[in-house]
């Protein structure tokens, strides 16, 4: 009871703070742009088709009104809190009257999908690889493997999926150029094979870069902790060097990862926009892109609210299960 | 074994506990997202797959039966209809479901009747306009098309404020009659000889509801109108639940549509609306032939393009290649609120330090057509502007330190073409093709008359040679571009470096194209790279692209000019043009009167410097002969091949299999 009251209590208080906090100045800051939609609207169809100035004043108070923008912005955030406690988020302006959740819940599983395996696996894959490396710093597998990992990380992210896409989408065309996944979607064989298929390129890309950064700062940690008592004592007692990488080493060294780890998958909210952009695949990254190009506030706020709610919960959740990871941390 | 943990019921380990989280994790990641995949996955209709579909198409459809064309952008949302509303994508979409009365095609100039017999017919007062259906259309159901569905359509879009011409049918129309089943007349709440221009598609014109569809629509603003039915040549068949790609089906009754009527061609089986992104995947989807057509490339990559795929092809065969025919101009739009841009002088000035045959070639790769007029050099307007009052250009002078000066310069073309043939493009020494090619004249690059216009008007250098304002500041101009409209940033910077060159401290701004376009509206701008025509559609009459220019519609600086329902981002009052308009506004468009007060127009906005036109619009709209030919090319100009106007129906409904 008193972890409770000493702990957590003020911890579940303090996500809370974070998410009001986090949602008023999302919804604060398009307001403050320039950029007025309704404007932008008119803009667009003015340019298109025959339109009576005398008509399109009456028109754009209609439009303002349908789209909920009308009364100060006070009283919009006052509604938009009305509206989210009963889990309404507004429609989108640009794709009015599709409610802004279903938007969201459109994209959100490609990029849950996408980031979500390729974060994993390339934390699973660098801490091996890195601590492995670390161990055996002098193996010709371990030089070559750290010097290839070296090379990768510097390159801009945007010009490695470019590499990929011109290598195995046009010269070598294994891959497609464009979309999540092909044919009428269903439970079948092919259309599941299709996703991995449209997914491969993108997630390869991911995986490349974020297991060498990944392997990188294994391999720098580990290098800490094999130079420490605990393990050259390990070794004086005669225990099996495997067992001292893996139950010693490694588990010290991944730590300050496991925080990374959790934050990163916190962060899959906002979504990976170069990747979308550079593979031509869904997700949400682009939805908030164009979202504030187009001065989409509610689509806009509807996403931050999930990266803000993504964000502040995983850190969240690492602060409670950090006991469980490391036994020396006590909530006292 | 470890001892039991804060929180952590006795038996079970922190270990233990810490495992079985991971290996749960490690199910439930790919587990939802995959669940999530399929619920987000809704299809439509399932199409056959057959032994000849092409394996980078996201469908399997019969490749040689399927017209792939570039979709533009993304959707946000798919399976919406809805194309009243101001938010729902209408790009290409329009041409193939949708329909309304009469056409102007782009290209020719020519008028079409579509679901019109015949042209609009107006009584004396213009308060009275008559509308004759054709016979023999029906919606993609069997409904045949009728009065009613054109007489609902506007009760209802009056009915449903906020959706796209409802605020127009209000603000216009008194009542509306069928008289029988093909004939309709609108009573007008004024005089309004051109109220038939909201049923004619330059872009896009009021498009019909099916009434027996509509008439069950809750709320007309909210109702998604889908699956559609079509009064185009095409039904929807399905969608991309991300928004990448639409695939149509021909109707088998599509001799019962315009579009048909009009064709005389039945078209593909299939239409597939596919995006691929930004001019790199674009290029390397022509390169494996699964793009048929795209609508515009940057210059580079058409050249890359090009070269080695010689299926491949623009409006021309050889240079300049691209589409020039857009009714559209670039332009420099001078803020006329701020000092010194409101200023004649000033603005002459600045059109006599720039050298538009350097900007054209060397910052345009000497692909399109200069105009010295707000109005497009395209072949339906250049011979009721451009060439009858090249002799008034030729004649017109400004007041240069009390002497007359002569600015207009009729060898541009000449020099452009001096340079083309420099750069060993193949260009004919024809004054007549010149023109063609390249357009007839702009104004004279010479600086030393522009420093006179400036010295005049209290202009001074300082000792290196940089311009001081009159009240002996520095002058320091912005222009704002936007860098995704590749010509009109392209020409900011290129006439950044000559008005530098000429001692002003200029610098663009780049802004993304929303910013860009807010900062036009509120005025907060020295000089935009932007765009605009006074000829929205390829006819003579200007009224409907200098209305807006009207003085009534003025917006001071800091209110939006959307408000006003004007595009005078420029923000000039011209009591001489106003007069024009005023006169123009109870002129028929048919009347001969129309085109000599447009041309009266013309002359005023280019007198006072109004904006500043540089050149015509192009495009590289370029298409694939590998599975389908008959586009609409320079050597069968027959009609626009701007497919994703609501006009370009035509052109898809005339392509025919290469193979």
């Amino acid at each position: 009871m008193r972890l409770l009251v000493s702990y957590v209590f003020p911890r579940l208080l303090q996500w809370a703070v974070v998410i009001v906090v986090g949602v008023t100045v999302a919804f604060a800051v398009p307001r403050l742009s320039p950029t007025q939609p309704v404007d932008q609207m008119l803009g667009r169809m003015s340019g298109m088709t025959a339109t009576d100035p005398a008509a399109v004043a009456s028109l754009r108070s209609a439009i303002i009104a349908m789209y909920g923008l009308q009364g100060t912005p006070l009283e919009q955030y006052g509604r938009f809190w009305q509206h989210l406690l009963r889990g309404d988020l507004g429609p989108s302006l640009t794709a009015f009257p599709t409610p802004v959740t279903e938007m969201i819940w459109q994209a959100l599983p490609w990029t849950i999908g996408l980031l979500g395996i390729s974060t994993i696996l390339s934390w699973l894959l660098g801490l091996a690889l890195g601590t492995l490396s670390a161990y055996r710093p002098h193996a010709l597998w371990s030089r070559l493997l750290a010097n290839g990992m070296v090379t990768i990380y510097p390159i801009p992210y945007f010009i490695l999926a470019l590499v990929l896409v011109l290598v195995f989408a046009y010269y070598v065309p294994l891959f497609p150029l464009v979309g999540g996944a092909s044919g009428p979607p269903g439970l079948s064989l092919d259309y599941l094979g299709s996703i991995v298929w449209h997914a491969f390129l993108p997630a390869l890309s991911l995986v490349l870069v974020l297991t060498a950064f990944r392997f990188l700062v294994a391999r720098a940690l580990a290098s800490g902790v094999l130079s420490s008592d605990a393990v050259t004592f390990a070794e004086t007692a005669g225990i099996p060097r495997r067992r001292i990488v893996s139950r010693y080493v490694m588990r010290n060294s991944m730590l300050p990862q496991i925080t990374d780890l959790g934050l990163q998958i916190g962060a899959m909210f906002e979504g990976a926009l170069i990747t979308e952009v550079a593979f031509s695949y869904p997700g949400i990254g682009y939805r908030l892109f164009t979202a504030i190009l187009q001065s989409d506030y509610n689509l806009i706020l509807g996403v931050t609210l999930f990266s803000v709610v993504g964000i502040a919960t995983a850190a969240l959740l690492i602060d409670f299960a950090y006991p469980l990871f490391d036994p020396r941390v006590r909530y006292q | 074994m470890s001892e039991p943990r804060d929180g952590i019921r006795p038996g079970l380990t922190r270990r233990d506990f810490v495992g079985r989280g991971v290996a749960l994790g490690g199910l439930l990641i790919p587990g939802t997202s995959l669940a999530a995949f399929l619920s987000a996955c809704e299809s439509g209709h399932p199409v056959q797959e057959t032994a000849r579909t092409s394996a980078q198409l996201p469908v399997n459809v019969p490749r040689d039966k399927t017209l792939v064309i570039d979709q533009i952008f993304r959707y946000s949302v798919t399976k919406n209809f809805n194309m009243y509303s101001p938010t729902t994508p209408s790009p290409t979409r329009h041409g193939l479901v949708m329909d309304t009365l009469w056409y102007i095609d782009q290209q020719t100039g020519q008028w079409i009747n579509a679901l019109a017999s015949d042209k609009p017919a107006y009584n004396a007062d213009f308060t009275q306009m008559t509308v004759t259906l054709r016979s023999g259309v029906a919606w993609s159901d069997g409904v045949p098309f009728s009065a009613d569905d054109l007489a609902f359509t506007v009760q209802t879009l009056m009915a449903s404020p906020g959706l796209i011409w409802s605020s127009d049918m209000q603000v216009n129309v008194k009542g509306i009659a069928k008289q029988d089943e093909r004939t309709v007349v609108f009573t007008l709440k004024k005089p309004n000889p051109r109220f038939h221009l909201y049923f004619t598609s330059a872009y896009n014109a009021m498009y019909m509801m099916a009434k027996h569809v509509w008439e069950k629509a809750a709320d007309p603003r909210t109702f998604p109108n889908f699956p559609p039915v079509s009064l185009g040549a095409y039904t929807f068949q399905d969608v991309d639940p991300n928004g990448y790609w639409e695939l149509y089906k021909r109707r088998d009754d599509w001799q019962k549509t315009t579009a048909g009527m009009v064709a005389q061609n039945p078209g593909p089986d299939y239409v597939l609306t596919l995006f691929y992104g930004d001019d790199q995947h674009k290029v390397i989807a022509m390169k494996q032939h699964a793009l048929d057509v795209l609508i515009d490339l940057n210059t580079e990559a058409f050249q890359t393009l090009r070269k080695g795929t010689s299926s491949v092809s623009s409006w021309y065969n050889d240079f300049p290649w691209a589409y020039p025919n857009e009714l559209n101009v670039r332009f420099f739009g001078f803020n006329q609120t701020r000092a010194p841009y409101d200023n004649r002088d000033v603005r002459w000035a600045l059109a006599l330090a720039l050298d538009l045959v350097s900007l054209q070639t060397n910052y345009e790769g000497g692909v399109t057509r200069v105009t010295p007029f707000q109005v497009p050099a395209v072949p339906s307007l250049i011979g009721k502007y451009h060439l009858p009052l090249e002799s008034w250009l030729q004649q017109l002078s400004i007041d240069v330190d009390g002497q007359a000066y002569k600015p207009y310069d009729a060898d541009v073309p000449k020099r452009i073409g001096s340079w083309a043939k420099a750069s060993g493009h193949n260009v004919s020494d024809s004054i007549s093709q010149l023109h063609q090619l390249f357009g007839i004249g702009w104004w004279k690059h010479a600086p030393d008359m522009a420093t006179k216009l400036l010295t005049k008007n209290g202009f001074k250098k300082d000792g290196s040679g940089k311009w001081q304002l009159p009240d002996g500041k520095p002058w320091a101009m912005t222009i704002i571009a936007a860098p995704d409209e590749a010509d009109a940033y392209r020409l900011a910077l290129g006439a950044q470096d000559q008005w530098k060159k000429f001692g002003i401290d200029v610098t663009v701004q780049s802004l993304e194209r929303d910013p860009f376009n807010q900062r036009q509206y509120v005025g907060d701008f020295d000089v935009t790279s932007t765009w605009g025509a006074l000829a929205p559609t390829a006819i003579a009459d200007l009224w409907q692209g200098l209305n807006p220019f009207h003085s009534r519609y003025f917006a001071p600086i800091g209110q939006s000019t959307q408000a006003q329902g004007s595009n005078n981002w420029m923000r000039f009052r011209s009591p001489e043009l106003d007069r024009v308009i005023d006169q123009l506004t109870g002129t028929s468009p048919d009347n001969a009167a129309a085109l000599d007060l447009s041309q009266q127009a013309v002359k005023i906005w280019t007198e006072q410097m109004l904006t500043l036109p540089t050149v015509s619009f192009k495009k590289f709209v370029t298409t694939d002969s590998t599975w389908w030919t008959g586009w609409p090319k320079s050597d069968h100009a027959d009609r626009q091949p701007l497919y994703w106007f609501m006009g370009g129906r035509f052109a898809v409904q005339k392509v025919v299999p290469a193979k």
